[in-house]
């Protein structure tokens, strides 16, 4: 489904990504770990298209290079990237935004747009999986949202969205254990064979509630370690301390029970 | 600008012996601030006079752009009244609605204090010309106690003509104790002429009653358009004022609002939209001359291609008004970078326990925002759209009349959803 391959990334000529590696198959669940400044969110956003960043390297989803596209055209392509600070926009009407975004990716797939009385169901279904009061949608685009507000609002147009692929940047950071909760079952009503997530955190709270096939770990701009959920738990234990100050190749090849420290 | 002083049959006192505040008050100079961006080469063109009644009958092509409203109306053509357009048949009880002209008859007190001005009172030149030009319009008096739920529609339509190519008209609000009612004033135009209109609406509310006053212009943008409202606020009465400045080479809209008694409460709202070379004036006061009055002042701009708006605020706080809560907010969005946009406060408090606050704003659409939209599959333009009409709702949200609403989106063309 993704085949990220060498990427790089620099943002006012400071390299970030140097070099990154991933492939998402279908149905799977990927957890990106690793330290503040490592390029967590520089990935996320540079497969989402933001402006200002000089991308090198290859990004394809189901085959459609992803770099060569608008934002628009990514997420019509079926990418859909959960913000780590979802941006408030006083005066347009949530529903109004909703209906708008999902309509603009049928348009851009040849389907039919969807009618406001028939996108009330659809997004009242949303609204019950994030479980979201009744009015919310009437408020203008996460202005004056609380924390766990805003992130529920990311998993709702998600779900409205109904994308190939998920990434979710610090989806769980600023949230007490009930929006967590919330959001996380709202991940795992979303999961099925033909969409795949990325979860892009620095905490390895959220793995208790979302299980990732993978845990990749990123230092430096780089994939320095994968495995499966065990390895989350062993940085939860340990911290990055392994994968810091290293030779950024030898670290790659590093086994990641951090038992040959 | 030209002026005829040729009496018209019937004046009393003569347009001459009006214009006496002529003397004493010098045209408008790009030296005065409150005219400071007023294109005065194109003021100096207007030519005002007797207003006569104009040989044409409205053009069916204006009549569509009015706002349909269900409630009463007083149409004016060129600054006279149009019976064939107006409805002021059948009345709720408690209003009076007559013309300005049959006002003089019918309702004298009220027109009398109309044009009752000092020299001093009379801010600028334009005052004294609809001072003596400006005899025809709307009286409304709403009698104490009675609530009105129709609004009662003004139109003034402007199709300048060559041998005088501007027009002054005038409005009366009086509302009784306790009263309260909606009036719309809705100033469009018609052809490629240049010409222009200068209105003037006087607004007297008694103890605890509400006004809702919407302004539309929306004249041609070969015409100038100058409005002043001047109201006067009893005890706890409270406006409500909207106003929505589209049209026009020039548009100005000027609010001399007075809150003479305690707890009154003003609170003024509005959006000016600009493209071309339009320039779009607002020019607030509100005095503050009562103990704890409250008033709002929020306007926005939206300002395109080589466009200027300008935003003139002022809040005066009278000695012993103590206990006044006065906010002042002003946001621009420019769309261009020849479009511009001056902001100016002006505050004077001579009170002790005064609550005045203020701030502007000037930017460009946020990237931030731009970005999050086209994440989601809104294409650029779209977007653009969706966070344009996200800033000028905020102002659009305030008017709770559904036809009027209806009417600006569609203006702005904010027509979908």
């Amino acid at each position: 489904m993704l085949h990220v391959e060498n990427l790089t990334a620099s943002i006012g000529g400071t390299p970030v990504l140097k070099g990154l590696d991933l492939s998402v198959g279908a149905g799977e669940v990927h957890a990106i770990m690793g330290p503040n400044g490592s390029g967590k969110s520089t990935f996320a956003h540079s497969l989402a298209g933001r402006d200002g960043y000089e991308i090198g390297g290859t990004a394809t989803l189901d085959g459609a290079d992803l770099l060569d596209m608008e934002p628009e055209a990514r997420a019509a392509a079926g990418l859909f990237i959960g913000f780590q600070y979802p941006v408030e926009i006083p005066g347009v009407n949530n529903m109004y935004f909703l209906r708008t975004a999902v309509n603009a990716v049928r348009r851009a797939r040849g389907e039919t747009e969807i009618g406001a009385r028939d996108f009330l169901a659809v997004a009242q279904e949303a609204m019950d999986l994030v479980e979201m009061k009744p009015g919310f949608l009437n408020r203008s685009v996460n202005a004056g949202f609380s924390g766990g507000e805003k992130k529920r609002n990311e998993i709702l147009q998600m779900a409205v969205l109904k994308p190939r692929l998920a990434v979710l940047d610090e989806t769980d950071s600023g949230l007490d254990v009930d929006s967590l909760r919330i959001i996380a079952a709202g991940v795992n009503a979303l999961r099925d064979p033909e969409r795949s997530v990325i979860m892009i955190t620095h905490y390895q709270r959220l793995l208790d509630y979302i299980k990732p096939d993978f845990v990749h770990v990123l230092v430096d701009g780089r994939i320095v370690a994968s495995g499966d959920h065990t390895l989350a738990l062993h940085l939860d234990d340990h911290g990055y301390a392994d994968y810091l100050n290293h030779e950024l190749d030898d670290a790659a090849e590093r086994p990641f029970s951090g038992a040959s420290r | 600008m030209t002026v005829t002083t040729t009496a018209a049959a019937g004046s009393n006192p003569s347009p001459a012996e009006r214009l006496e505040p002529m003397d004493v008050i010098d045209h408008p100079t790009k030296r005065d601030e409150a005219w400071r961006y007023a294109p005065h080469g194109e003021l100096g063109r207007l030519s005002f006079g007797p207003q006569v009644a104009s040989a044409r009958s409205v053009p069916a092509e204006v009549a569509a752009l009015i706002p349909k409203l269900d409630g009463p109306r007083i149409v004016m053509l060129n600054g006279v009244v149009d019976d064939a357009f107006s409805d002021v048949a059948d009345l709720p009880d408690g209003l009076r609605l007559v013309t300005l002209a049959d006002g003089v008859n019918q309702q004298p007190e009220l027109v009398d204090a109309h044009f009752h001005r000092s020299a001093e009172d009379v801010a600028d030149a334009f005052v004294a010309l609809n001072l003596a030009f400006g005899r025809d319009g709307a009286v409304i008096d709403v009698a104490e106690g009675h609530e009105l739920d129709a609004p009662i529609h003004i139109v003034d339509l402007v199709v300048p003509d060559e041998a005088q190519n501007a027009s002054c008209s005038g409005v009366v609000i009086h509302l009784g104790a306790g009263s309260s009612a909606t009036v719309v004033e809705t100033r469009i135009g018609f052809g490629n002429e240049f010409g222009g209109s200068n209105t003037r609406t006087t607004i007297t509310l008694d103890e605890n009653a509400t006004l809702d006053h919407v302004v539309l212009q929306d004249a041609p943008s070969t015409q100038i358009h100058l409005t002043r409202m001047e109201v006067t606020q009893g005890t706890g009465s409270v406006l409500r004022a909207r106003s929505f400045n589209l049209g026009a080479r020039y548009g100005r809209i000027a609010y001399d609002v007075h809150l003479a008694g305690e707890s009154a409460r003003a609170e003024l709202s509005g959006l000016y939209v600009g493209t071309g070379e339009q320039t779009l004036d607002q020019q607030i006061t509100v005095v503050h001359e009562a103990e704890n009055c409250t008033s709002r002042q929020t306007f926005r701009g939206i300002l395109d291609d080589q466009s200027t708006g300008v935003f003139n605020g002022g809040i005066a706080v009278r000695p012993g008004a103590d206990g006044t809560d006065a906010e002042q907010s002003n946001d621009n969005l420019l769309l261009s970078n020849r479009a511009e946009a001056n902001t100016q406060p002006r505050l004077e408090i001579l009170a002790d326990d005064v609550s005045c606050k203020h701030g502007a704003t000037v930017g460009q659409l946020d990237d931030d925002a731009m970005y999050y939209l086209r994440t989601r599959g809104i294409p650029a333009d779209d977007a653009r759209r969706l966070l344009i009409r996200g800033f000028a709702d905020q102002v659009v949200h305030a008017v709770d009349i559904e036809p009027v609403r209806m009417w600006i989106n569609e203006r702005l063309g904010h027509t979908d959803g």
